[in-house]
Order: C-alpha cells, then sequence, then structure tokens
C-alpha cells in the first residue's frame, strides 16, 4: 500500500486531459483523501497541449510533489514539451498511448523508468463512445491500477452528465469499466495501491484566485476595481459574480492605474476596496501606492506574480516581484507585503491584508503567485465565524468638534479618518505633503515628521510573530527560509529529513516588509548554514535580508528563475549535502 | 460645517490660492462657490476631485472633501468614489494637460460608463504650474519654452472630443462671464449623468494674450444668441468645430432624456442579485466538497 502519488498527465487540448485531472482530485476529495492539482497549458488560446500534475494522499500535502510516480502521455509531443514540469525518474510507472510510439521504439525519456506501459487508450474510447473517451479510459486505468476511489469517480460522472441523458452516462460508464478492466487484465509489475484515507469532516477544494475573492467577501471588500491580467483575472471574474448581492461594486476599468485609482476613491470614500493584477499591472500601478501612502488610504493590492519582466512568461511561476513590492515607487515609503504559501493560506492572508490595510492605514500588497493562483487544493474546512475584522480609526464626536485633523499627529501615528458623506470630518486629502489639517506644506520639519508618522506607525506590525511560521529544531544550527509557493516544498522536505534524524528548522514568513528584524534574527542565531529558497535568480528576499540584518555568512541563497520549480526531493538533497558539510 | 447651505462664502476654505494674481482660475473658483450654493447640499455630501496643475488646486479653497490626486487621474479616483458611494455629489476638476495629455486616455471611459459626474476643465492652453511648457490645447504655431519656434501639433479640441464619446452635457464657458459660466456649473451638477465642462481660463503670466479676460470679454459669442439650444448633438457638434477659433459659451449639448447612470444600474444590480440579504460569513460554503 501507498500513502501518496503523484501523477503528471500531457495531452492535446481537446483530449481533456485536465479535466481528467479535475474530476479525479474531485473525487478523490470526496472520497476523504488530500490533494492538489496544477495545470499548465502552452500559449494557445485554444487547443494546444495541456497537462496537469495531480497529487493524491492520505495526509495533508504541502506541494505538487517530486517527481511523478506516474506519468500518462497521450503523445510525447505535447508530453515532452512540459520538461521540468512533468520529471519521471527510475522509479517512475509511465502509461503511453501505444500508436505514439517513437520511430526507434525507444521511450523519449533522458532516464528509463521503472515500468513502461503501452496501452491503447485510443482504440479503447473508439469501441466505447469515441475519441472524446480517451480521458475517461485513462480515470478507468489509474482507477484500477492505484486503487483510487472507483465509485466516487463514478459518482462524480453521473453527476457531472445528468444533464446530458442516462445514454451519456451508460457510455462513459463503459469507457471507464473498460480502462479499468484493461489494467486489471494488465497488472502492473509491482502493486502499488493507495491506502484508504482516514475518516474526515468535510473536505474542501478551491484555488488561489477563487478562494482570495471569497475571502475579500468575507473580509468586508465592498469595492473592485482592476483589468485583466494572467495569471490574477479569475479574481475580478468572482467578484463580478458575487459581490453585489453583498451591497458592493466593482468596476472593470480601462486600463491598471484607473484600477487601483477607483479602488483609491473608494477607499477616500470610506470602503474596504481591493484591485488584483500581476507584475506588469503592478509596474503600471505604483505611483497609485504612493499616494495610497501619503494619503493614507488603506487598500489591498493582490499580485498575482509571474515570470518577468515586461511581459516575460504569463502562465509560469516566479517569485521575482519582491523588490518590486517593497521599493517601487519615489519616495521615503513603506508599506506592508504579505505572502501566502498555499490555497489555504490565501484566506487568511487576504483577510490579514484587508485588517493590516485598514488598521494602518495603507496600501498592502498581497503577493500571490501563478501556482498558488492557479492550483486547486483540498483545504480543511475554514471556520469563518471567528474571523475578526479590524475597522479604520474613526474620528470621535471630539475630534470631529473644530478643526477636524486628518493627519493629526498622535502616539502612534495613526490619526481618525474621516470620509465624505461625514458632517464635521471634511478634509483635503493630497498627494501633495500636509501639515496635519491636510494643508499643503512644503517646510523640511513638517516633512521629516509626517514621514516619520508615516514610516513608524508600523512598528506594532513587527512584533506580530503569528506572521511568522517556525517549524522543526529550536537547537538546530542549520536552518531554511522560503516563503510563497516556495515555502510548502522547503517544509516538506525539512520534515523528510528530520524523519532520517537531521535537526533542522525552517522560517515561513506571511509578512515580507517591512523586515522585522527581531523575528528573522532570533530565527538566524545559533545557525551556521543555511538556505534561503526562493524561486528569483536573484534571490531577492536573501538581499533584502541582508540589507537588514546580519545574516551567518554559511546561509546561502539557494534560487534560479521561474518556470522551473523546485521540488521536495530536489530540497531535501541539498539539506543533506549541506549537513554534511562542515562549515569553518 | 459652518453656514448656510445656500451661501456661496459656506464653500469658501480658509487657504489661500496660489494662483497668480489676475488668473482665470480665481473667476472659476467664484463660480463653483456659487454653484454648490445654487445646490444648497451640506458640504460633507460634495466630493470635490482633482488631478495635478494649477488649477487642480481648487479642492483645497473649497470646504467640501477634497481630493488632489496625482497627474491626470482624477476621472478613475471620482469614479471609484461615485460608484461605491452614489449619495455624494461629485466634482472633478482639472487643467487641458491634466485632461486630454496625461489623463487624456480615461475621458472617453468616464463618459461612456456615465457616472453622475462633473468634469470642469480650467483650459488655458498651457502647461503653468511648470511655466509655460506646450499643452495639448496650445493651438499649432504657437511659441512656449518647449516649441520654441512654433508648436508643429494641432491641438486637441476637448468640446467635440466629449461629444464624440457621447457625453450627456457637454459647454463651454469663461470666467469673464462669471454669472453665465456660475449657471452652467450648476446645470452641469443638476445633469444626472457625465457632465463636461470646459472652461476658458486665461493664464496670466504664460497665456496668450488675445486669451485674457478683458479680450475674451469682448469676442464671447453665446449659443443662444446664435439660436442653439443645446438638444441637437450633431449641431453642437458642428458648432464645436469652431473651438479655438470663436470662442462660443453655453451648452453644446444637454441630452433631453438622459439614459441611467452607472451608479443607478450599480444600485438596481445590488437590489437585486442581493434580495436574499446573504451573509459574508457563508461566502466560502460552496468550496465544500460533495458529490
Amino acid at each position: 500500500m501507498i500513502n501518496d502519488i503523484c501523477i503528471g498527465m500531457a495531452g492535446s487540448g481537446g483530449d481533456g486531459i485536465v479535466a481528467a485531472g479535475e474530476a479525479l482530485l474531485n473525487s478523490a476529495a470526496a472520497a476523504g483523501y488530500h490533494g492538489m492539482l496544477t495545470k499548465s497549458f502552452g500559449p494557445q488560446i485554444r487547443g494546444g497541449e495541456s497537462s496537469c500534475r495531480l497529487r493524491i494522499s492520505t495526509q495533508p500535502v504541502l506541494n505538487p510533489g517530486s517527481e511523478l510516480d506516474v506519468a500518462v502521455a497521450l503523445n510525447w509531443d505535447d508530453f515532452l514539451k512540459f520538461g521540468s514540469e512533468l520529471p519521471t525518474d527510475a522509479r517512475s510507472i509511465v502509461i503511453y498511448e501505444e500508436s505514439a510510439k517513437t520511430p526507434d521504439g525507444k521511450l523519449p525519456l533522458k532516464i528509463a523508468p521503472g515500468e513502461a506501459i503501452a496501452v491503447p487508450i485510443a482504440a479503447i474510447a473508439r469501441a466505447h463512445g469515441g475519441d472524446r473517451a480517451k480521458n475517461t479510459v485513462v480515470l478507468g486505468l489509474l482507477s484500477a491500477w492505484f486503487g483510487l476511489a472507483p465509485e466516487s469517480i463514478l459518482a462524480g460522472m453521473r453527476k457531472r452528465l445528468k444533464k446530458k441523458g442516462p445514454e451519456v452516462i451508460a457510455a462513459a460508464e463503459q469507457a471507464f469499466q473498460a480502462g479499468a478492466d484493461h489494467a486489471r487484465a494488465n497488472p502492473l509489475k509491482t502493486a502499488r495501491l493507495m491506502a484508504p484515507p482516514a475518516a474526515r469532516q468535510g473536505v474542501w477544494l478551491a484555488d488561489g484566485n477563487d478562494l482570495t475573492a471569497a475571502a475579500a467577501i468575507v473580509a468586508g471588500c465592498d469595492f473592485f476595481g482592476g483589468y485583466p491580467i494572467t495569471p490574477s483575472t479569475e479574481i475580478m471574474q468572482t467578484l463580478s459574480r458575487d459581490i453585489w448581492a453583498y451591497g458592493g461594486s466593482l468596476l472593470q476599468c480601462e486600463d491598471e492605474i484607473a484600477g487601483i485609482g477607483a479602488c483609491v476613491g473608494a477607499s477616500f470614500g470610506g470602503k474596504r476596496a481591493m484591485t488584483a493584477t500581476s507584475g506588469p499591472g503592478m509596474s503600471l500601478k505604483t505611483e497609485m501606492l504612493g499616494l495610497a501612502t501619503i494619503a493614507e488610504l488603506p487598500l489591498v493590492v493582490v499580485n498575482v506574480q509571474r515570470g518577468g519582466p515586461a511581459t516575460g512568461l504569463p502562465t509560469k511561476l516566479e517569485q521575482a516581484d519582491l523588490f518590486q513590492a517593497c521599493y517601487s515607487g519615489h519616495g521615503d515609503a513603506v508599506r506592508p507585503v504579505l505572502a501566502p504559501t498555499s490555497v489555504a493560506d490565501a484566506f487568511r492572508v487576504t483577510v490579514d491584508a484587508f485588517n493590516i490595510a485598514e488598521e494602518f492605514q495603507t496600501p498592502v500588497i498581497v503577493l500571490s503567485d501563478q501556482e498558488i493562483s492557479q492550483r486547486k487544493e483540498t483545504l480543511e474546512p475554514i471556520d469563518t465565524s471567528t474571523v475578526q475584522l479590524v475597522e479604520r480609526r474613526r474620528p470621535t464626536p471630539e475630534d470631529l468638534a473644530g478643526g477636524y485633523k486628518r493627519f493629526k499627529l498622535t502616539p502612534d501615528g495613526i490619526s481618525p479618518i474621516s470620509h465624505p458623506g461625514l458632517a464635521g470630518g471634511e478634509y483635503l486629502a493630497a498627494g501633495i505633503e500636509h501639515n496635519e489639517s491636510g494643508a499643503p506644506a512644503s517646510g523640511g520639519a513638517n516633512h521629516q515628521r509626517m514621514t516619520e508618522k508615516r514610516i513608524g506607525k508600523f512598528a506594532p506590525l513587527l512584533k506580530r510573530r503569528e506572521l511568522f511560521l517556525v517549524e522543526g529544531d529550536a537547537d538546530a544550527d542549520l536552518g531554511i527560509i522560503s516563503w510563497g509557493s516556495s515555502a510548502g516544498i522547503c517544509r516538506e522536505a525539512v520534515q523528510t529529513v528530520r524523519q532520517e534524524g537531521l535537526k533542522v528548522r525552517i522560517l515561513v514568513p506571511y509578512l515580507l516588509y517591512p523586515v522585522a528584524e527581531e523575528i528573522f534574527s532570533d530565527f538566524l542565531k545559533g545557525l551556521t548554514k543555511g538556505l534561503v529558497v526562493e524561486q528569483s535568480y536573484q534571490g531577492q528576499l536573501y538581499r533584502i535580508l541582508r540589507s537588514f540584518i546580519t545574516v551567518p555568512n554559511g546561509v546561502r541563497p539557494y534560487c534560479r528563475a521561474g518556470a522551473n520549480p523546485f521540488r521536495p526531493s530536489e530540497i531535501v538533497a541539498q539539506i543533506r549535502a549541506l549537513a554534511q558539510r562542515s562549515v569553518p | 460645517m459652518s453656514g448656510a447651505c445656500n451661501d456661496p462664502k459656506t464653500f469658501k476654505s480658509d487657504l489661500k490660492p496660489i494662483w497668480c494674481p489676475g488668473c482665470g482660475d480665481f473667476g472659476v473658483l467664484q463660480a463653483v462657490y456659487r454653484a454648490l450654493a445654487a445646490i444648497g447640499r451640506p458640504t460633507h455630501e460634495i466630493a470635490f476631485i482633482s488631478g495635478i496643475g494649477c488649477s487642480s488646486r481648487i479642492p483645497g479653497y473649497t470646504t467640501v472633501y477634497g481630493f488632489n490626486t496625482v497627474h491626470g487621474r482624477a476621472l478613475p479616483i471620482a469614479q471609484g468614489l461615485k460608484t461605491a458611494n452614489p449619495d455624494l455629489l461629485v466634482l472633478v476638476a482639472g487643467g487641458d494637460g491634466d485632461g486630454f495629455s496625461i489623463g487624456g486616455g480615461h475621458v472617453p471611459h468616464a463618459i461612456r460608463r456615465n457616472h453622475d459626474l462633473t468634469y470642469i476643465v480650467m483650459d488655458n492652453q498651457i502647461y503653468g504650474l511648470t511655466k509655460g511648457q506646450l499643452s495639448p490645447t496650445t493651438p499649432k504655431g504657437e511659441t512656449t519654452v518647449t516649441s520654441p519656434y512654433g508648436s508643429f501639433e494641432e491641438p486637441v479640441n476637448p468640446l467635440l472630443y466629449c461629444l464624440a464619446y457621447g457625453a450627456g452635457y457637454v459647454a463651454q464657458g469663461t470666467p469673464a462671464d462669471l454669472p453665465g459660466l456660475t449657471a452652467l456649473i450648476e446645470e452641469g451638477l443638476r445633469y444626472p449623468g457625465f457632465a463636461f465642462i470646459n472652461i476658458q481660463s486665461p493664464c496670466v503670466t504664460y497665456g496668450d494674450s488675445e486669451m485674457q479676460m478683458k479680450e475674451q470679454r469682448a469676442a464671447l459669442r453665446p449659443l443662444l444668441a446664435e439660436g442653439h439650444d443645446g438638444s441637437d448633438r450633431i449641431k453642437g457638434m458642428d458648432l464645436a468645430q469652431q473651438y479655438g477659433r470663436t470662442l462660443h459659451t453655453g451648452v453644446f449639448y444637454r441630452n433631453p432624456t438622459p439614459p441611467p447612470t452607472y451608479d443607478q444600474l450599480v444600485r438596481e444590480r445590488q437590489a437585486d442579485q442581493g434580495k436574499d440579504q446573504p451573509d459574508r460569513r457563508r461566502a466560502l460554503d460552496r468550496f465544500a466538497v460533495r458529490h
């Protein structure tokens, strides 16, 4: 029995391979397994090659897994286009379309797999409903060979096809059974059956963009302004369907600048506002971030990172917008930057972002990434009844009685904020430097005080240890720091090496900026070696940390450009090697 | 707020304008005070959004909620504000550079969405705050500090631009005719939809001598006197072609049957979609896996 399986599948657009992956994940989740699904497509608008990676486990999973246990190739051209996204090794079982044999009869894989099985998938499909049934045949094969929830797959299929009538359902069932029969007639050399899942109380399934949009609703988002951009667009799409019912509103704007501008306007009007974009959009929104900073207006800006610069790699993972999030824009400005590490995290991080924005009257950037935004993941049910929403500090009647000062210098740097509609709270908001009342002021002493106020107000944020996750051995001399979707890979790698007896600890910051110097320094204390793991060529978090705190010489960046994600097995190997190295 | 909503003085703030003595924007400011008094809404129910430039300083000289934003972006900010807070009376202001150069891309979209906004552009055919450069409405051939041998470019026609995109209310005024300008702004504020008022506001420091207050007064050609009542959009566009040559004042076009505004449609959708009054805390329920 096995407890964890990674399946990668590729085919042409019409093969429905991604739909098969989704059906399998749904069925596995309904049966009680944990799992996740990542999808990858070629650059074509329609058709072209498509693939998915599916991981199913009896235990919670933190990432899409390492090398594939099972690879399914409906044709080799399409499969090979995904390269490092669908890695096989000497343990993998490779299932491929029989008619897709290469001219020399050899498998086009660098490493010979553990087992290679040619299956007449297309021929079986044609005998049971035609070419379109290929993906259903694949589901039958996988279900029988690996013991993956056949009843649940059939139940899901019946539900999905209900509207199409009993004949369509019967044909699909036949195709599925034909695949399963073929598998039973041709058993694997070594059986690999999944262990049954533990009983669970409810399972949820979501992708990062969808959960972010729903989290915004829970967090009280009243307004969304934005512009379509891959891979963030689904956030706007979901909210354009859902936000109205809660009394909210949405503007799909003429450009990225107008998208964030509309949010600045809504926030000035006292509403909780959010925009979402990706790197190129962030570049355009930069000036407005500065405006929201100096006018001290709450605002949530989600950047679903993709490969850059410029158009870069619109559909691929990269974590290279951290410098931009922290430092883009002119002038002395600090704005909080948060990053989820998984789909599940997208909920708490989105709620935290709204709360931090409102509490500190600031734009907050959420650095999601392509992987989190698009992958589907099982989650434990989230209890929204305990979610606390923070409101911006409103003026008291005393504040409003004669000479309301919007930018009053208070001990904590946070001034009561009024909004149009509130009598007595009239003020001038401005991008120009201003005094406590809001009147334009260009004096140096005032500018010093106001800058101090706008940056100093974040001091309490730096003490929030709940925005950091620390796991592992407190007495280890080896440590890992990782953020965003790379963090889930590193957490699993750390678990694996600790089971082997190595002492390691890991820090996962959800708050990346301003740099919580004390929390990072506490973690690094006692470490002589370690890795800062991130999917950016320059190792942006590593460099930012170096500019704020003393990082031990033995703690090095482990990073590379995007589109070639880390795997737990790779990080495990790095940690093992590092553990054996003596540091002078 | 102190003072009555129908008293222009109620809307005057304590800030002293940075404008040059004799600047046309002083007259525009007076007209805004008077128009707001004529409307009679309390200061806290009014928001005045501007971009960057001499004229964009105007919200600070009023007692309503003001927002002096960034260059060229007043319209998107105002639309977000109005969408989220439809009960507010929202004015937008800027100069010709703010509205038709750096922010020119926002104007068509503000018009086609048809929020209930009143957009006043103080058009002086020059960049004043940066001291005298070529602007999008500077006449061709004009010498400025960045066109020292004369400009090569045809100017934008703000009136035709807004009429072409379908603005429901398009007018032109000048502080040289203060009662006329006040009436145009008031009518724009009362128009239910996007209203655009181009104001020929002379720049005394860098502006063309023919565009000064005294010269304007002599050149005024009220549209009403020409027999144009503003109900015919095509005729309004015909007259608007004379922008830069004839100083027409008055209403080029006022849609006699204004369509619903964006804000109205938003409210209708909210009422329709929200009739079951869903609970925000249940927004995640749809993620539960059921077979």
